[in-house]
């Protein structure tokens, strides 16, 4: 067993992965998450009814403003991982096509270079060189997710059993066609899982945007600190986790639906 | 708009160097001390639930779910609690390693080979010294790597410490993001990220000399 296959394995396997796959559709899993949001959502909305809320607070802690928020939140990380899906797959594609060692490389490493960049230092140095606002975040989000999603295709790429591809050419596919009927199919769990981290990852990032005045739910935790009212502040927290969990689970779905059937 | 301005950037780091070597340490120290910390807690977990489908799928789904609530969020929701400082940093960087970690380790005792743990088995070793003895030196590698992950993890969200009060180069990056405007701005958030992304370089070479140091002699390849 050799370090690099291990690590290797580690980065490019979704999160939730272990061992088993493709067992019961509905798992335990896919079921509880959904009503954990939903109890969760409840216990918060019960808990705020019983406090006193000061003018402060009303300012914050009404469906408006929240709805407001959630919804900034969300057009930041659909937006971005919309663009990413976009960009990052055909790159990853036409990247993994060249001959060139060395393209594949540098590709590979400024990767892992990025991956290695903390966000939040990213998002402020765009805002500095550039200005503060929503385009800056959006951005940022889609330099910081590109990198993964491009390599996560390139490595779902090469990971096919070259004697597929073979096959495939033996049978008198075109290039093109092997590369759509044949290698994308088996490339998409890698892909997905990909696109399932960033998603997951713009969400957090979306957060640190309140920094750069870009909107999200990050606007009520920076708020709730700054103002001492710590009801806002866990609101913002428990609101955004939420979403968190709830676009990792939407995108777990996805996941297996979208699988080739015979994979 | 700022204007790069390069022997800004030098003469900014030769001023305050020695300002950032300190925030560089306090920021390896609180990872490193996050790090220690869920090392022991997640091969702890992994070594009670490797062998038991359900501890095993509760200790991964919620290490799982911790990983997913954004860091800010984590950060935040820690301050009512443990106040501002290094102790909601801590708690948060160990909670968002523990699933890197668990897993691997979870991973790492299953992978040893059935016919190993027999043998030892018939050579008279009790069940919790297969476990200690001889699974858990084979795993060793697979857990270092999980350790390693979790590294390059915590050092990027230690940045978002700052914002708690927390150590470390994040303090740094928001300097530069209340100096919004002028002429330092550039150099600090430059300074921190630059220094945060080489820790994490540093780091991750620093941990193939831990595996290969750590790992048991007759395994090393």
């Amino acid at each position: 067993m050799t370090f690099e296959a291990v690590i290797e394995r580690d980065v490019s396997v979704a999160p939730a992965e272990l061992g088993v796959r493709r067992t019961r559709f509905w798992t335990l899993r896919r079921v509880v998450t959904p009503i954990v949001i939903v109890v969760v959502l409840l216990v918060l909305y019960l808990w705020i009814q019983t406090l006193t809320i000061d003018s402060i607070m009303a300012r914050t802690l009404n469906a408006d403003y929240i709805l407001l928020r959630t919804r900034e939140h969300l057009v930041l990380t659909f937006v971005a991982s919309a663009l990413v899906a976009v960009l990052a797959i055909p790159s990853g594609i036409i990247a993994s096509r060249t001959r060139s060692r060395l393209l594949r490389g540098t590709i590979l490493t400024i990767a892992n270079i990025g991956q290695a960049t903390p966000a939040i230092g990213f998002i402020i140095l765009l805002a500095i060189i550039w200005q503060i606002g929503f385009q800056t975040a959006l951005i940022a989000l889609v330099a910081y997710s590109f990198l993964p999603v491009l390599r996560n295709t390139m490595v779902g790429l090469a990971q096919i059993d070259p004697n597929v591809t073979e096959s495939a050419r033996g049978m008198g596919m075109t290039p093109g066609q092997v590369l759509m009927r044949i290698e994308l199919p088996l490339a998409v769990p890698v892909i997905l899982a990909g696109l399932r981290t960033s998603l997951v990852f713009c969400v957090g990032v979306a957060t640190v945007a309140t920094f750069i005045d870009a909107g999200g739910l990050g606007d009520m935790i920076v708020n709730g600190l700054k103002l001492q009212r710590f009801p806002v502040l866990i609101a913002g927290a428990v609101i955004v986790s939420c979403i968190a969990l709830l676009i990792d689970w939407l995108a777990s779905i996805a996941e297996d639906l979208l699988r080739p059937k015979g994979v | 708009m700022t204007g790069f301005d390069f022997p800004g950037l030098l003469a900014f780091w030769g001023k305050r160097s020695d300002d950032i070597l300190t925030l560089v340490g306090e920021h390896l120290l609180v990872v490193a001390i996050a790090l220690l910390l869920a090392t022991v807690i997640g091969v702890g977990v992994g070594l009670l639930v490797w062998n038991s489908p359900v501890g095993r799928s509760l200790a991964v789904t919620s290490a799982a779910v911790i990983l997913t609530i954004p860091s800010l969020a984590l950060l935040a929701a820690m301050i009512p609690l443990f106040g501002l400082g290094w102790v909601p940093t801590l708690i948060g960087l160990t909670l968002y390693s523990l699933l890197p970690i668990i897993r691997n380790t979870v991973v790492g005792l299953r992978e040893v080979s059935p016919a190993i743990m027999e043998s030892a088995t018939g050579m008279g070793l009790a069940p919790g010294a297969v476990l200690l003895r001889i699974q858990l030196p084979m795993a060793w590698p697979v857990i270092v790597t999980g350790v390693r992950v979790a590294a390059q993890l915590t050092i990027g969200i230690a940045a978002i410490g700052a914002y708690v009060g927390g150590p470390g180069l994040g303090q740094m990056i928001f300097q530069g993001l209340s100096s919004l405007g002028s002429k330092n701005a550039l150099n600090y958030a430059l300074t921190g990220t630059l220094c945060v992304i080489i820790l994490a370089l540093i780091v991750d070479g620093l941990f193939t000399l831990i595996t290969r140091y750590t790992t048991s002699k007759g395994l090393r390849a």
